[in-house]
């Protein structure tokens, strides 16, 4: 089973990786952004299998830098960081529906890509490829996920 | 025919339809993924299909009569193609470009693309590669050109 440390390294690139608990993820974002990195550029998840990582890429545009603030959650959910970054609405709704992960205090936690009837979350690494899916488009111009390959086309 | 005789050519109606047919496929502007760049490279003036009678890429599937489907279709994409295709008035073709369009390509093993288009449309010509070289899709579009005039071989 892979450990997770909270501490501060360099990735391959000299940027500054800052590894926080779960818990502490507002505080140091909030601190982040008043230091200058009031960019939230992305939003990663990883699955570990064991665990799922959140990555969090800021940047700075007055010192033209980049920075990574991961953190790991056990049980699939997070804090949103809505309250900070308008932007992170629908990244968060993209993690929510590829990698499954719940963003606690999101205003709107729905499904991005995929109808809201899918079963499961694709980028997971339990997610089961065999039971394939398909999307039709019903009366109204609405998508839906469906088992039956003859349903539509 | 300097001497004034009318010159004068037999043929079936069936013929004639077929041959002009062939030579005015007038294709949709329709690109989905990167190998719609290459059939944009088709249109321009270096390889240019206009030689061969198809020079207007129709904004309408009501006035087009060749569906070049050239790019991955995803399983979102598939309902929309169908009903462009559906759209398209008879005599219609399909010419299916890129190993994508063909059976899943590169994402053969992804949860979101289609494996083969002609699970949702039918197809008349198969161009594959990835992505297939403009020369290769106005080959393919010769071939179509071909089989409508009942002269392509498989
Ligand atoms: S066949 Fe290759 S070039 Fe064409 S759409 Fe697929 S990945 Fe892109």
């Amino acid at each position: 089973m892979m450990e997770f440390q909270p501490g501060e390294e360099r990735g391959k690139d000299g940027r500054r990786i800052i590894k926080v608990r779960k818990e502490d993820l507002i505080g140091t974002l909030t601190k982040l952004k008043a230091e200058g990195y009031i960019h939230l550029s992305l939003i990663t998840g990883v699955d570990r299998k064991d665990f799922i990582e959140v990555v969090y890429h800021l940047h700075s545009f007055e010192r033209n830098e980049y920075i990574s603030v991961k953190t790991v959650t056990y049980n699939s959910e997070v804090p949103s960081v809505t309250s900070l970054w308008k932007s992170a609405d629908w990244e968060e709704r993209e993690e929510y529906d590829l990698v499954g992960i719940r963003f606690i205090g999101h205003p709107n936690l729905k499904r991005m890509f995929l109808p809201e009837n899918w079963v499961g979350h694709p980028l997971r690494k339990d997610y089961d490829l065999k039971n394939v899916q398909y999307i039709n488009v019903d009366e109204e111009g609405e998508d839906y996920a469906t088992f039956d390959p003859g349903d539509g086309w | 025919m300097k001497t004034g005789d009318p010159g004068i050519l037999t043929t079936t109606l069936e013929k004639a339809l077929e041959w002009g047919r062939s030579n005015s496929l007038w294709p949709l502007t329709f690109g989905l993924a990167c190998c719609a760049i290459e059939m944009m490279a088709v249109q321009a003036s270096k390889v240019d299909i206009s030689r061969f009678g198809s020079e207007i890429f129709r904004n309408s599937p009501r006035q087009s009569d060749l569906m070049i489907v050239s790019g991955t279709v995803t399983k979102k994409m598939a309902p929309r193609v169908k009903r462009l295709y559906d759209e398209m008035p008879y005599p219609k073709y399909v010419i299916a470009m890129g190993v994508c369009v063909i059976q899943g390509g590169p994402y053969v093993e992804g949860y979101s693309v289609v494996l083969g288009v002609d699970r949702v449309i039918p197809v008349d010509v198969y161009v594959p590669g990835c992505p297939p070289t403009p020369e290769a899709l106005t080959y393919g579009i010769i071939t179509l050109q071909k089989k409508i005039r009942g002269e392509a071989t498989r």
